[in-house]
């Protein structure tokens, strides 16, 4: 560490991205890396997860609420969101292309330490009926398309319609065994059905479930790719809303403090000449 | 003496923590219904427990009967859409089948008011535990209305548990609460660990302030370089290989499946009785010291057969004529002791009453399970009524059921 009161040598010297740091201050801005990247992945697990359980919630605790509708259209819809406003952060202050896979991936460690200890351990739900959707293979779409175009306006376009077309065959690997069909009580039925069924949520019952039951049909027989085609449509003007959420909530504005007087204390200065003054960096 | 102070109020507060934190539920607050929920909706009569002490994977068979009581509350849904569920705390007995008048009762259906229906559920021991078992339906708009509970000790360890399957493509599921769980840890572990590679390539430069230096100074080109470049697209073309592989093995791997299934039952009521008896409720108070329930009723015998009164059931509460043997024999040895009042019901007129007749009954159903069961807070209800099924046996022992409902006075002074 160089000394503060003495001109630092030339060999205390880095060159990072073409910009010359001292190696004091590189050593320090690495560890600050650190510690504002655990405190970033923890805010974004709870604030994402929150939103996420409040908005998409049952389509994703529930094996018997993954249909081919709403399932299909909803999550991508309410899960784009973050990946949106945290992009436009990483990139445009940055040039860091993580934003989706940053907040997708911890969105899904959020709802795995949710479902282990909360479903699980605590209400006695077995994983076969808990387990959450998978999406990360749609936000590194939406981080790659960011990469090659540099351009939020394709990256929404291709990437938001890729996150969400991606949503269904990414996620059929897993709910393929839970869509066996069964005989029970001689009624046909699914595996998952029965799972819910069979594991009760003492208050849910069949009834509250918010599955398939419109007409999507009529387009082809399956409704999991008309679902997608919509979900995409609206994940592109989602993607659009929330990548300038980002940009407002990301912007640093100073307001004069007009309440300085009240406690005794003279009056800020900046309140005449500058009532409001914005950074953006853009 | 402050700091002694501080002490016990110390003391005080961990003894009260202790408390709340250590009690478990035991219920599920079926007391804190309100009463007009319990007292003129679904009264559940005959309600049977095939055991009280079940091991892990042994079953317990919950029967009974249920009416949807004709003077339903206005405020309430009427009952479209119904399932019959049971009223447990949580996934602690998995229900295997359940049964409405014999058909299957996996989905829901509409039922019909005033009208009798036959339930039969199997629950089988999944968690060990002391757990209260309830029959129940739930009524879209109305919510669980629970029936009465009973305690069933499941003995044994939950590792035991095994609910085995066979699929109709003949896939032999081992046990439903593994089924497909290494797969899904599989799938996602591998796209976690995916994204973990995708992001370490970016994670392993320095990352915030030195990247936003750069950008501001204007050395856009060394933060996204070519090869930056094309480790996107890699990965973009490997994510999308990849996923569009996999459904495809999930295809080939299970070719029949089927979506979910939102369908509705269709099942018709349990036969009505030709003649009934007929109840006009002329004046119902409720005691609030004496804690007893008086009702001066109007009876009409329609049956060719002379019947006296047996039992006054309302919200699970069966208060049964001791007197009469027929009565005394429908009470099941397993039926919640609580829910039992020892008093009984008290008749002032215990003469039969004729085929044809139409008589004037007082009758009482005393007993402290008012306050217990929270049925008082009925006279603060907007819509006070009183509401429950009295159960008549003729001279050949055969039982017959009337509604009755009708206005409910307090009484706050003691006579």
């Amino acid at each position: 560490m160089t000394a503060p009161n003495k001109p630092p040598a030339e060999g205390d010297f880095v060159d990072i991205y073409g910009v010359r740091w001292s190696r004091w201050a590189a050593q320090l801005s690495a560890r600050l890396d650190v510690i504002i990247s655990i405190i970033i992945a923890l805010a974004v697990t709870a604030a994402f997860h929150l939103h996420f359980q409040l908005l998409a919630g049952d389509w994703d605790f529930w094996v018997d609420w993954k249909d081919r509708q709403y399932w299909v259209t909803l999550t991508p819809i309410v899960a784009i969101t973050f990946p949106a406003a945290l992009q436009y952060v990483l990139w445009e202050k940055f040039r860091i292309p993580l934003g989706a896979t940053l907040s997708i991936t911890c969105l899904m460690v959020g709802a795995w330490i949710a479902r282990i200890f909360g479903f699980h351990l605590w209400s006695y739900f077995p994983f076969s009926l808990i387990w959450p959707v998978l999406m990360i293979p749609g936000a590194l779409v939406l981080d790659c398309v960011l990469v090659l175009t540099g351009n939020f306006f394709f990256t929404a376009v291709i990437g938001g319609m890729g996150f969400a077309v991606l949503f269904y065959p990414s996620n059929w690997p897993m709910l393929a065994a839970y869509r066996l069909p069964v005989e029970i009580m001689g009624t046909l039925v699914s595996v998952g059905d029965y799972i819910g069924y069979t594991f009760t949520r003492t208050a849910t019952p069949e009834y509250l479930r918010f599955i398939e039951r419109g007409t999507l049909r009529t387009f082809g027989g399956h409704s999991a790719w008309v679902a997608s085609a919509f979900s995409g449509f609206v994940c592109v003007l989602t993607y659009l809303l929330w990548w300038h959420i980002g940009m407002l909530l990301s912007k640093v504005t100073t307001l004069p403090n007009r309440w300085r007087s009240m406690f005794g204390m003279a009056p800020d200065q900046t309140a005449a000449t500058a009532p409001v003054e914005s950074h953006d960096a853009r | 003496m402050r700091a002694e102070w501080a002490k016990q109020l110390s003391r005080a507060f961990l003894l009260l923590l202790g408390v709340v934190v250590v009690l478990p539920a035991l219920a599920h607050g079926e007391r804190n219904q309100e009463p007009f929920l319990r007292m003129r909706t679904a009264h559940f009569y005959d309600v049977k427990w095939s055991a009280d002490k079940i091991a892990v994977n042994d079953e317990v068979v919950v029967t009974g009967r249920f009416r949807l009581f004709e003077d339903w509350p206005m405020n309430l849904p009427q009952p479209d859409r119904v399932f019959v569920g049971n009223g447990t705390p949580g996934p602690v007995l998995a229900r295997t089948e359940s049964y409405l008048n014999g058909h299957a009762a996996i989905q829901s259906g509409k039922l019909m008011l005033d009208r009798d229906y036959e339930f039969k559920t199997v629950l089988k021991g999944r968690i060990p535990g002391r757990h209260h078992v309830h029959p129940m339906v739930n009524v879209e708009g109305a919510g669980p209305l629970l029936g009465p509970g009973s305690w069933v000790e499941i003995s044994g360890d939950h590792r035991d548990f095994k609910l085995p399957l066979t699929t109709l493509d003949g896939t032999k599921i081992e046990d439903l609460e593994t089924w497909g769980v290494a797969n899904v840890v599989r799938w996602e572990g591998f796209w976690l660990l995916t994204a973990l590679v995708f992001a370490g390539w970016w994670l392993r430069r320095p990352l915030l302030m030195t990247r936003y230096r750069a950008l501001h100074e204007g050395h856009e080109a060394a933060l996204v370089t070519r090869g930056d470049r094309l480790w996107a697209a890699a990965f973009l073309t490997g994510t999308v290989l990849t996923v569009f592989a996999g459904a495809h093995w999930a295809e080939n791997r299970y070719p029949r499946t089927i979506p979910l299934q939102a369908g509705q039952f269709r099942i018709d009521p349990l036969p009505k009785d030709e003649h009934e008896i007929n109840i006009q409720v002329k004046r119902a108070t409720y005691d609030v010291p004496g804690r007893s329930m008086k009702m001066t009723l109007v009876i009409h015998n329609p049956l060719p057969h002379p019947v006296q009164m047996g039992e006054f059931m309302t919200a699970g509460l069966r208060f049964v004529n001791h007197e009469l043997p027929a009565a005394m024999a429908q009470v099941d040895a397993r039926y919640p002791a609580e829910l039992l009042p020892r008093t009984g019901l008290t008749l002032h007129d215990k003469a039969p009453i004729a085929p044809g007749e139409t008589r004037t009954v007082n009758i009482e159903a005393t007993d402290a399970v008012w306050e217990t069961e929270r049925l008082t807070s009925l006279l603060t209800d907007p819509d006070n009524r009183v509401g429950g099924l009295l159960f008549f046996f003729d001279d050949a022992g055969e039982r017959h059921i009337a509604n009755l409902s009708g206005a409910i006075v307090p009484v706050f002074i003691g006579s």
